[in-house]
């Protein structure tokens, strides 16, 4: 019996380390890769002989990636802020507030969920270049163009939604009496007890954007406002097989997520989990 | 005593700036992409020309209504199934009549689009079930040890946080036809023929049969099979995905109240019975909801196959999505590609209908 227990374990303890050499060796390949000279790479060596930093240096001159890298990281950081703030708002009201029409709203919101991004792609550029034209401050090429239309999302909203639903409804009543409207206590006693969905919902947004290419790609014709993402599609499709600088320029394009994503782990893998278990 | 109105002016406030967002960029533009779908609209509008893109897409009328009865049918047969016993046979003559029709529309419709919806078909075929079933062992395996849990839980993880466009980067490397390559060198290394990887538009099944010594093969095996580019894609979307989805079932599993588990061992279950009888029915809810979210993605699915796609695969990885974005960004055709775009967002819209028709049923919520 022990001896039956004891192979079940090997067994799982060897599934799970080959799940995990497979998830983990791009990763390790990529960062070692990063450090090699091109003759190490043309000669499939796996290990560099020494640490070719100069690598990242030249990436980081190359093709302005130093540009769409600051340009990648504003554009997040606006649309991750913006995103937070209209979620949430719009959130806590579909959740605590009590109005007429409340659940055709919700259901409207959901169903844009199931809208491929190729559906409001066309219609999105006329609506851009339209307002470009109409308004003081130009869209195309500008960070406009880029961010206002993924200021709010319909799975942000769901998800903070449901988290909001679990805060209990005696809070609210004695923050009435208190004397709080609705704002303060959204900003004051919901939002403190909502730091794991906010944080998730940052994180989706914030991978979201960095990721982000067919658009960018239509709305930008010039180097000034492109992100990252297209800075390394357009080096790896048009560059030589340089596969040092491809691989330190993905480096250099996964460090900010993992940095924030090694802040909020904990949070971020709390706020995923609850997004599937109310089925 | 709560003031009605002024309670539902401030929820509407609070909600104005994301409807405005999601109301001018994401709906009105479905609206919009139907008006665009019925012109002649390159860069500027040019004329109107009706449901032309349309019947240039998906092949003549007939063809398409007789698709759409069929459709119809087996809709109105899984309705009655509970019943009528007639429903069987409403259900086997609609889906006779449908395969009519499609057949019917392959012919005289856009041999691209059809071929980038069979191309999207392998795709999900490929992804789904490897994905979700991965994702359910390495969930339960995690489920069952102590030590390290939290650390492989990251690992796992990894995949799904980094960017797509440098992990997308980075298998495109390590799956080219180079012969240094790192697919190359280990497919080598176990005595196999080197491979040309994401740039081979031939089928699996024809690599294959070629490998085994057969030179000459007919032409439909290949029409059956992905293209081995295709299947590099396939592994790729499986490696990204499976630890989102383990990490998801694992919160389902420790959801589970541990009595369910105990009761079970004493009962004597087996290993496996307590699998299949306890925690299966139980996680449901959870496989249901990340097999929803993987249809829907697998469907939108554009970044990383921009990314890996190479001129040596030619069309066999071009899923509706990417043609789609060719038309607007290659050939500048908006208004037809705004008629493909609808399409796409209908096929999506009905799969998941049938999903919730047919998965959902089947979900065990407790209760």
């Amino acid at each position: 019996m022990v001896a039956i227990r004891s192979l079940g374990n090997c067994l799982t303890y060897a599934g799970l380390s080959v799940a995990a050499i497979v998830a983990g060796f791009p990763f390790v390949w990529m960062i070692l890769s990063s450090f090699m000279t091109r003759g190490e790479t043309v000669r499939r060596v796996l290990v560099p002989d020494s640490l070719q930093l100069s690598n990242f240096i030249t990436a980081w001159s190359e093709e302005d990636f130093g540009l769409y890298f600051a340009n990648s990281v504003i554009i997040a950081l606006l649309q991750v802020s913006a995103t937070l703030l209209f979620c949430l708002m719009a959130a806590y009201a579909l959740a605590r507030i009590r109005f007429p029409g409340r659940e055709v709203v919700f259901v409207v919101i959901l169903a844009t969920l199931m809208v491929p991004e190729t559906v409001t792609m066309v219609p999105n550029f006329l609506i851009v270049s339209w307002l470009h034209e109409h308004s003081p401050m130009g869209w195309l090429n500008n960070w406009p163009a880029l961010t206002v239309p993924f200021m709010a999302s319909a799975f942000s909203i769901f998800l903070l939604r449901q988290f909001m639903r679990g805060v209990p409804y005696e809070l609210w009543e004695s923050a009435r009496i208190d004397g709080a409207g609705h704002l303060r206590f959204l900003f004051q006693i919901v939002v403190p007890l909502c730091r794991a969905p906010l944080l998730t919902v940052g994180m989706f947004t914030f991978i979201g954007s960095w990721n982000a290419l067919g658009w960018p790609l239509l709305v930008t014709n010039s180097p000034t406002w492109r992100p990252i993402s297209v800075g390394l599609q357009k080096f790896v499709t048009e560059a030589g097989p340089e596969i040092h600088l491809q691989m330190a320029g993905a480096v250099i394009a996964t460090i900010p997520v993992l940095v924030v994503y090694g802040l909020i782990q904990k949070e971020f893998t709390e706020g995923i989990s609850m997004s599937g278990l109310k089925g | 005593m709560i003031d009605q109105r002024r309670e539902a002016a401030i929820a509407w406030a609070l909600m104005a700036p994301a409807l405005i967002v999601l109301g001018v960029f994401g709906i009105f533009p479905i609206g919009y992409a139907f008006v665009v779908s019925l012109h002649q609209w390159r860069i500027k509008c040019e004329a109107l020309i009706g449901f032309k893109h349309y019947a240039r897409a998906l092949g003549d009328p007939l063809s398409l209504t007789i698709f759409v009865v069929g459709i119809a049918g087996v809709g109105t047969s899984m309705a009655l199934r509970r019943r009528r016993g007639h429903a069987a046979a409403v259900g086997m003559l609609g889906l006779v009549t449908c395969v009519v029709g499609l057949v019917g529309m392959i012919q005289s419709g856009d041999p691209r689009l059809f071929n980038a919806f069979k191309v999207t078909l392998f795709y999900a075929v490929g992804t789904i079930p490897s994905e979700v079933g991965g994702a359910l062992l390495l969930a339960y395996l995690l489920f069952r040890i102590m030590t390290a849990r939290g650390l492989l839980r990251v690992l796992y993880f990894l995949p799904y946080i980094t960017p797509m466009i440098a992990t997308a980067v980075v298998f495109r490397t390590i799956f080219s036809p180079n012969p240094g390559s790192i697919a190359n060198s280990v497919w080598t290394y176990l005595g196999f023929e080197q491979q040309r990887w994401l740039y081979e538009s031939q089928s699996v099944a024809g690599l294959l049969l070629r490998g085994l010594g057969v030179s000459v093969h007919p032409e439909w095996i290949d029409a059956l099979f992905p293209s081995l580019a295709l299947t590099c894609v396939i592994f790729y979307n499986i490696w990204v995905y499976i630890g989102y989805d383990t990490v998801i079932l694992l919160a389902g599993l420790s959801a589970i109240p541990r009595q369910y588990f105990e009761s079970a061992a004493i009962d004597g279950a087996s290993g496996w019975q307590v699998f299949r009888h306890v925690a299966l029915p139980l996680l449901s809810p959870s496989l249901f909801f990340i097999s929803l979210v993987a249809v829907i993605g697998t469907f939108k699915a554009f970044n990383h196959i921009y990314i890996m796609r190479t001129a040596g695969a030619q069309d066999s990885v071009d899923v509706v999505s990417v043609l789609i974005f060719d038309q607007i960004y290659q050939y500048h055709n908006a208004g037809y590609a705004s008629a493909l775009a609808l399409v796409l967002f209908l096929a999506i819209l009905g799969l998941t209908v049938l999903q919730n028709r047919l998965l959902g049923r089947r979900v065990f919520y407790g209760d």
